[in-house]
C-alpha cells in the first residue's frame, strides 16, 4: 500500500485496467449471447 | 476467437505500458520514456486519445463504404452496417473530444480553446449528430436507407478535410499544425521516441481490433432484430 501511496499513477493504471477488463468481459458475454440467439433463430427458420 | 484473445492481451499490455513505464529526463533503458518539456506525465494521453480519434475516422469511412454498397445493391444489411459504423464513429468522436477536453484543462488552461482541431471535431460531431436526426425523421425503411447512405457519403467526404487538412493549414495548439511539418507542436517540442512509437502503434492496432469486434456485434444484433421484426 505504501508503494501505491507514493506512486499514485499506478492507482490510475489499476482503475483503467479494471474498466478495460470489465468492458472486455461484457463484450465477450454479449458475443456469446448473440451467437446463441443466432443459432436459435437459424433453428426456427 | 484468436483475435479476441489477442485483443484482450494486447490492450491490457498497452494500458500497463502506457501508465507503468516511467518518464525520465534522460532515459537509461528501453523501458523508460523521455521527458517532453511542457507535457511531462500528461504525454501519456497520446496512447489513448489519438487512437479514439483514428477510430472515428475509420468508422466514418466504413459507413461511407457500406452507404455506397447500399446504393448499388439495395441490400438492407448494408444500411445496417453503414449506420452501425456511423454510430460507433460518433461514440469514438465523443470519446476523443472528452479525453482531449479534460487533458486541455490541465495543459492549456481551459476545457475548450477553439483550436482548429477542436473546432473541426466539433463540426464533425454536428455533422454525424445530424445523420442520426435524419435517420430518426424518416419512417419508410427504403427511403431512410437511401437518404442516409447519400448523407453518409457526403459527410465522409468532409472528414479528410476536417481531420487531416484544416488543422494542418492553420496555426493551432495541436502537434502538426501550420509551421510544424515534423509534428512538433508550436507550444511544445513533441516527437515520439521509438519505444513510445511501439506502444502507440500497438494501441492503434488494439483499438482497431476493438472497433472491428464492436462493429460486428452491432451488425449481428441489428440483423437479429430485423429478423424478429420480419417474423412479427
Amino acid at each position: 500500500m505504501e508503494f501505491l501511496a507514493e506512486h499514485q499513477l499506478y492507482i490510475v493504471m489499476i482503475i483503467v485496467v479494471g474498466i478495460w477488463l470489465g468492458l472486455y468481459v461484457y463484450l465477450f458475454r454479449l458475443d456469446g449471447r448473440i451467437r446463441k440467439l443466432e443459432k436459435e433463430s437459424r433453428h426456427e427458420s | 476467437m484468436i483475435l479476441k484473445g489477442a485483443l484482450g492481451v494486447l490492450l491490457t499490455l498497452v494500458i500497463i505500458a502506457a501508465f507503468a513505464l516511467p518518464i525520465t529526463p534522460q532515459p537509461q533503458s528501453w523501458l523508460e520514456f523521455p521527458l517532453i518539456p511542457g507535457l511531462e506525465e500528461k504525454a501519456r494521453i497520446i496512447f489513448f486519445h489519438v487512437p479514439t480519434a483514428w477510430l472515428s475516422v475509420m468508422a466514418f469511412v466504413t459507413s461511407m463504404v457500406f452507404g455506397i454498397r447500399y446504393l448499388r445493391k439495395r441490400d438492407m444489411m448494408d444500411d445496417i452496417r453503414s449506420s452501425s459504423a456511423a454510430g460507433l464513429g460518433l461514440l469514438f468522436c465523443i470519446l476523443a473530444t472528452a479525453t482531449g477536453a479534460i487533458w486541455a484543462k490541465f495543459n492549456w488552461g481551459s476545457f475548450w480553446n477553439w483550436d482548429p482541431r477542436e473546432t473541426s471535431i466539433f463540426v464533425l460531431l454536428l455533422i454525424y449528430g445530424a445523420y442520426f436526426s435524419l435517420r430518426s425523421a424518416i419512417e419508410v425503411e427504403e427511403k431512410r436507407a437511401t437518404l442516409s447512405s447519400v448523407y453518409s457519403i457526403i459527410a465522409a467526404v468532409t472528414v479528410p478535410f476536417f481531420v487531416f487538412i484544416m488543422p494542418r493549414i492553420m496555426t493551432g495548439l495541436h502537434p502538426g499544425a501550420k509551421g510544424d511539418p515534423d509534428g512538433a507542436g508550436p507550444v511544445i517540442e513533441f516527437k515520439m521516441s521509438p519505444n513510445m512509437r511501439v506502444v502507440f502503434f500497438a494501441s492503434l492496432i488494439a483499438f482497431t481490433l476493438l472497433f472491428v469486434w464492436m462493429f460486428t456485434l452491432r451488425v449481428r444484433a441489428a440483423r437479429l432484430e430485423s429478423h424478429l421484426q420480419a417474423k412479427g
